[in-house]
């Protein structure tokens, strides 16, 4: 596929810009991610990879540049809207609504979508990635664990049957084993529903494991892109923003790769 | 003993208007946090248009059914105007700008239905003596329409999808945003049912409790207080808690003085502020756990 087509699809941001009232955040961002590919996003805190989020879901109003799911533009659409047509964001600290029950919360994930448009077909689907959370149907989300929480915010997300799905620190505060089901979560959706996934971590070794490709962001742009293996080689990046060693023990940084690169 | 099934009773249908009042502060301050002074003027305001409806000719039946729709359109129209261009609302914010469209709201209807009380014909029906204690066929139309209409509101809250998804909105007004609920029609919805209900109040209580441009602060206070109750976010409380008021005060003034009826509802205010502030079932900060 060239590049015309492929930005047909998926979701693209083009120079995008972004302020809080007049603190500037994002200063040019250009990146695209594919149906079927998980891009991670990484980098220190501060860098400004919520703002790029919330700029794409539309909580935040873009200052400059456009944002555009599949080849239409919704850059100046609001969080609601944008809900509507495909995108789903799955928030920092989960937000799920906490005297509702697991059950509620998935029917107002669907919210966007009539109840008779295949309701029972999305619940199933999106317990089949969590089963825990069935047998927590009627439980209000407020009682479930953290891991639970987050496996709820991603479940009440895919409600809607979007098309990009983008996340901030689903790994925050989870035991490793949890974030190991929320990462493999991640991968099934890529493979088996081809969604394309925006993924902020600062867990960069789980990022790594499941992304295609990672970005790496420092005060509001982008200072290194590539595969995780290629970024996670360079000892400029790795030094840098990846907290030194970090990453070789997930068995991408090798002294090959070094040499390959 | 006669006396006091007679006053309870009576109590219970003047505090089932306090409750329908208080539903109506709770469906806005749950979804908004925003408390909303004019909630007292709707049930004022569908009285005393009611009276002029019938007054015009129309039946009481009528009457009724054009008013109620009417206010709930004024109570969505007044957010409209002066809610809604709020950037940042604060529940600080929200009680002076109400309590200047209150102000307003009451000079209007000064201006337009003069001082006097005035009270709507009674609902059909002829008043029953039940073991001595004499019921007042109005005050079973009151109960019985403020049962049905307050389950109404509860169970819409609770089992419907976009009952649901004002609680959301209330909760976590990111993630309802999020899942596609534009906070905007939330606000409206919450202000059609707070008019909603003010308007049932206002006419199943005129013929006996009277409607004039001054009954709507009283109302207003009363159903205020009863919200309180639940910390301004249980419907079940608020409901209750109206009752609740209305028989404490008939008590009082049956057994004391009538002089000191409105005052009963300032020292369950004062009570409740000093010893439980977010209501009786003592959760902190309301709804947002």
């Amino acid at each position: 596929m060239s590049d015309d087509q492929r930005e047909k699809f998926g979701l693209t941001v083009t120079g995008l810009h972004a302020a809080y009232d007049r603190l500037a955040v994002l200063h040019g961002l250009d990146f695209h991610v594919m149906p079927g590919e998980i891009l991670a996003l990484v980098g220190a805190n501060g860098a400004g990879k919520t703002s790029v989020l919330r700029s794409v879901s539309g909580l935040l109003r873009p200052t400059q540049g456009t944002v555009k799911l599949g080849d239409r533009d919704v850059t100046a659409f609001g969080a609601e809207r944008i809900a509507s047509i495909g995108l789903a964001h799955v928030p920092e600290n989960r937000l799920v609504f906490p005297t509702l029950s697991v059950e509620d919360n998935l029917v107002l994930g669907g919210y966007v979508r009539r109840k008779d448009d295949g309701y029972a077909r999305r619940r199933e689907e999106a317990l089949a990635l969590f089963p825990r959370l069935a047998d927590r149907i009627n439980l209000a989300a407020g009682a479930l664990s953290g891991g639970e929480q987050q496996m709820l915010a991603m479940a009440r997300a895919l409600m809607s049957e979007p098309s990009v799905i983008i996340l901030d620190e689903p790994s925050l505060g989870l035991a490793p084993k949890v974030v190991g089901e929320i990462m493999s979560a991640l991968g099934i959706l890529r493979d088996t529903k081809g969604l394309a996934v925006l993924l902020v971590e600062q867990n960069v070794r789980a990022a790594f494991k499941v992304a295609d490709r990672v970005m790496v962001m420092d005060r509001g742009k982008v200072v290194a892109e590539g595969t995780p293996a290629d970024l996670a080689s360079d000892e400029r990046v790795r030094a840098a923003y990846l907290g030194g060693s970090s990453t070789s023990s997930s068995g991408i940084a090798g002294p090959k790769a070094q040499a390959a690169h | 003993m006669t006396d006091l099934l007679q006053l309870v009773f009576a109590g219970l249908a003047q505090g089932a208007v306090y409750g329908l009042v208080a539903l109506g502060f709770v469906a806005i301050f749950a979804v908004r946090e925003i408390v909303n002074l004019v909630q007292g003027e709707y049930a004022a305001l569908a009285g005393l248009a009611a009276i002029s409806a019938v007054g015009a000719g129309l039946p009481l039946l009528v009457a009724i059914i054009v008013v109620v729709p009417l206010v709930v359109g004024v109570a969505v129209l007044i957010e409209r105007i002066t809610i809604a261009p709020i950037k940042k609302m604060t529940p600080l914010t929200s009680i002076i700008l109400t309590l200047g469209v209150s102000t307003a709201v009451k000079a209007l209807m000064l201006l337009i239905w003069g001082p006097e009380a005035k009270g709507l014909p009674n609902f059909p029906g002829s008043d029953i003596v039940l073991g001595g204690v004499s019921i007042r066929s109005q005050e079973l139309w009151v109960l019985g329409i403020a049962a049905i209409v307050g389950y109404a509101v509860i169970w819409f809250y609770e089992h419907t999808v976009r009952g649901k998804s004002l609680r959301a909105c209330a909760e976590q007004p990111i993630a309802a945003r999020l899942v596609g609920i534009s906070p905007r029609t939330a606000t409206v919805v919450a202000f059609a049912i707070a008019g909603f209900v003010g308007a049932v109040a206002g006419v199943v209580g005129s013929p006996i409790y009277l409607s004039s441009w001054t009954s709507g602060l009283t109302m207003g206070l009363k159903g205020f207080v009863a919200a309180t109750l639940g910390g301004l976010t249980s419907l079940r409380v608020a409901m209750l808690g109206g009752l609740a008021l209305g028989i404490l005060e008939n008590l009082v003034a049956g057994y004391l003085s009538s002089g000191y009826r409105d005052a009963v509802a300032f020292v369950v205010l004062v009570l409740v502020l000093l010893f439980k502030p977010h209501g009786l079932a003592g959760k902190s900060s309301g709804v947002r756990v």
